[in-house]
């Protein structure tokens, strides 16, 4: 085994209120299918952001720990610092926003993100609760996933979308999530990488420098056909 | 504790019983949520009429209001008839149906939704209300954590009368009672700490040992406790402010969190003036509530009934299951009452149950089969474990009983089955 991929999962006690602590557990699993090692660093509120983690999680959350995430996450600075030197980042609904310029608090009043992804976010008419799914040039298969988010992503010219939408509502115009080089920000729970284990592969062969091929598991395979066949079958009843 | 009922909530009843009459003839269910219903939209003050004075206690949590609310209304019981939602059924309308078809002058011990305590509170205006634990629970359609202990707050600064019965270990809790004017704190544990890792007030990480949690950030630590639970890995002993020590090993409800919702209850017992060695022996005769804990055949194969609904809630079930290599079912069903969104699977520990096969069921069994995988648990995955000539490992069909973990509406689903609308086999 060679180099040991570092993961830094960023603040799970506040982003992580949707299962996204699954997607830390996928890469591990993934990785090991894959026979590369990994070292998994859990980072808390107060302790410092590593700045040489090869791959950087962040899930979802509550609207005033997302405002306390990105808080400490933009006084901190390593994030943007990582990115430049190349390190991958996965960041799921709230984490997503808060990769972008603005978001909205609490009281709707837009809060200030990083800025390493020229999005923005303000508010859905109503919110997008339901299965998501969506095809991306990225991988192969659909992207499948379930979405809960009040908010209705802006992508500037910086940045291109991660997926074009089938079912569900994702950014708000069609489009779901982004992607700017290594960073990925998408509203799929599910979690996203235990559904869509080709986005791990993705993360985990840009952080050893070599395209994974893609490895299937029955057990995922069966539960990817269940969930892409129910969300055709729900809008197809819906749009009757 | 006499009640004078208006004509017109004795009308709103009435249409209320034919509407619940009409459900269990239409084999709809037992009629409660129904009759409810109808009787609260005719006179919206029925509520607060029924309840007179005569409301004892209050019981909402996350996990376990339904098992502490009987393990108190049965300790009550020994003063004479109580009226309590023998089914779980905790919004208005329940609450409502509960109170209407029990005698009048019954004292009524509630369980709460969390959503709606507020609005029952006031409405009831109960001598005492507990509150037990908050965390994350069906998030596709309930509040945050941190906003229900938000109104919960409020719900006490307008209630100042009330008696607060609060867990002190859940730091959420704790934070939602601190300001009310009479508080009973109970050191009754906290398993699940993934929901209160951050102070909800200045959210800075929570400072935990074995026994308490503060706060470096604002200063607030967990209160003086009046009672507290002392459990042993077995059983449990609750120990009130003066020293005396219930024994709660004769419990027939299992596991630490029952002994956790005893100590709880007993602590209201103290306050409404009860014997409590009395309370401990009638709550200890408690053998199953609305179906959990029930053994019962299920196809060709006879199980005991486990119910969770939450990470909470799933973490304490597996720690009483049998140890391995003993076999269980869960089964995980994501319909509207269930929740829609199973995600919350990746946050219990189902680590825990390597070492046997896991039979997967439930209409969202690959999710869980997914979880599994990754947990490392052998898994045999059921579309029906219980249909005839349903194919199962060896080791399943050689077992007396064996453990049947569910979501509600799998859960519900066996309990109806074999249970009817009786309440308890």
């Amino acid at each position: 085994m060679t180099k040991l991929v570092r993961i830094a999962s960023i603040y799970p006690t506040l982003l992580g209120t949707y299962g996204d602590g699954g997607n830390v557990a996928a890469l591990r699993h993934i990785a090991a299918l894959h026979g590369i090692g990994v070292d998994v660093h859990e980072v808390s509120p107060g302790m410092d952001v590593p700045r040489d983690a090869d791959i950087y999680v962040l899930g979802g959350g509550e609207d005033t720990a997302q405002v306390a995430a990105a808080n400490a996450l933009r006084a901190s600075g390593a994030l943007p610092d990582a990115v430049s030197n190349g390190a991958a980042v996965l960041a799921i609904c709230a984490g997503y926003q808060i990769l972008g310029h603005t978001f909205p608090d609490a009281t709707s009043e837009a809060s200030p993100g990083l800025g390493l992804i020229d999005v923005y976010t303000d508010r859905l008419p109503t919110r997008a609760v339901g299965e998501l799914l969506a095809t991306s040039s990225e991988v192969a298969g659909k992207l499948t996933g379930y979405e809960n988010h009040g908010g209705a992503t802006h992508l500037g010219s910086g940045v291109q979308p991660l997926a074009k939408v089938s079912e569900g509502v994702g950014n708000g115009d069609g489009t779901e999530g982004a992607i700017s080089g290594r960073v990925i920000g998408t509203y799929l729970h599910g979690p996203a990488l235990v559904r869509n284990p080709e986005l791990a592969e993705k993360l985990l062969g840009w952080a050893v420098g070599r395209e994974l091929p893609h490895i299937e598991e029955a057990q995922v395979a069966a539960l990817r056909e269940e969930r892409i066949r129910f969300a055709r079958e729900a809008s197809e009843k819906s749009h009757r | 504790m006499a009640v004078t009922t208006s004509l017109r909530t004795r009308l709103a009843l009435a249409a209320g019983q034919l509407a619940a009459a009409a459900s269990r003839m239409a084999g709809r269910g037992e009629g409660q949520i129904i009759g409810g219903t109808v009787a609260l939209k005719m006179a919206p003050d029925a509520l607060r009429e029924l309840a007179g004075n005569r409301v004892q206690a209050l019981v909402s949590a996350t996990n376990g209001k339904t098992s502490t609310t009987r393990l108190l209304a049965t300790a009550l019981s020994q003063q004479g008839p109580v009226a309590s939602a023998s089914t779980g059924a905790n919004m208005p309308e329940g609450i409502l149906w509960a109170l209407s078809t029990a005698p009048f002058d019954a004292p009524a011990v509630l369980e709460v939704d969390e959503a709606w305590l507020p609005t029952v509170l006031e409405a009831t205006q109960a001598r005492v209300v507990l509150l037990g634990n908050l965390s994350r629970d069906q998030l596709d359609r309930m509040s945050e954590v941190a906003m229900l202990a938000r109104t919960w707050r409020r719900m006490l600064e307008h209630n100042p009368d009330v008696i607060v019965v609060a867990n002190a270990d859940d730091p959420i809790v704790t934070y939602a009672a601190e300001k009310a004017k009479n508080v009973v704190w109970v050191a009754a544990g906290q398993s699940w700490t993934s929901d209160s890792s951050v102070c909800p007030e200045c959210g800075t990480l929570l400072t935990r040992d074995e026994k308490t949690w503060s706060c470096t950030g604002c200063g607030r630590s967990r209160p003086w406790a009046s009672w507290a639970l002392e459990w042993n890995g077995t059983s449990g002993e609750a120990v009130s402010a003066t020293g005396h020590r219930y024994d709660l090993s004769g419990l027939r409800l299992p596991g630490k969190f029952n002994a956790s919702n005893a100590t709880m209850a007993l602590a209201v017992c103290e306050e409404l003036g009860l014997d409590l060695r009395r309370a401990v022996e009638l709550m200890s005769a408690v053998t199953a509530v609305s179906g959990r804990y029930a053994v019962v055949p299920a196809g060709e194969l006879k199980v005991r009934l486990l119910l969770a609904k939450n990470p909470a809630g799933w973490s304490e079930l597996l720690d009483i299951m049998p140890p391995a290599p003993t076999p269980v079912i869960v089964m995980i069903n994501a319909n509207h009452a269930d929740g829609r969104d199973p995600s919350w699977l990746w946050d219990v520990p189902f680590e825990r149950l390597r070492g046997r096969t896991v039979i997967a069921s439930g209409n969202r069994r690959r999710d869980l089969a997914v979880r599994l995988l990754h947990a490392g648990v052998d898994t045999f995955v059921s579309e029906d474990p219980f249909a005839p000539g349903a194919e199962l490992p060896a080791s399943v069909r050689e077992l007396d009983v064996i453990d049947c973990a569910a979501t509600y509406t799998a859960f519900q689903a066996i309990r109806t089955a074999n249970l009817g609308g009786k309440v308890d086999g």
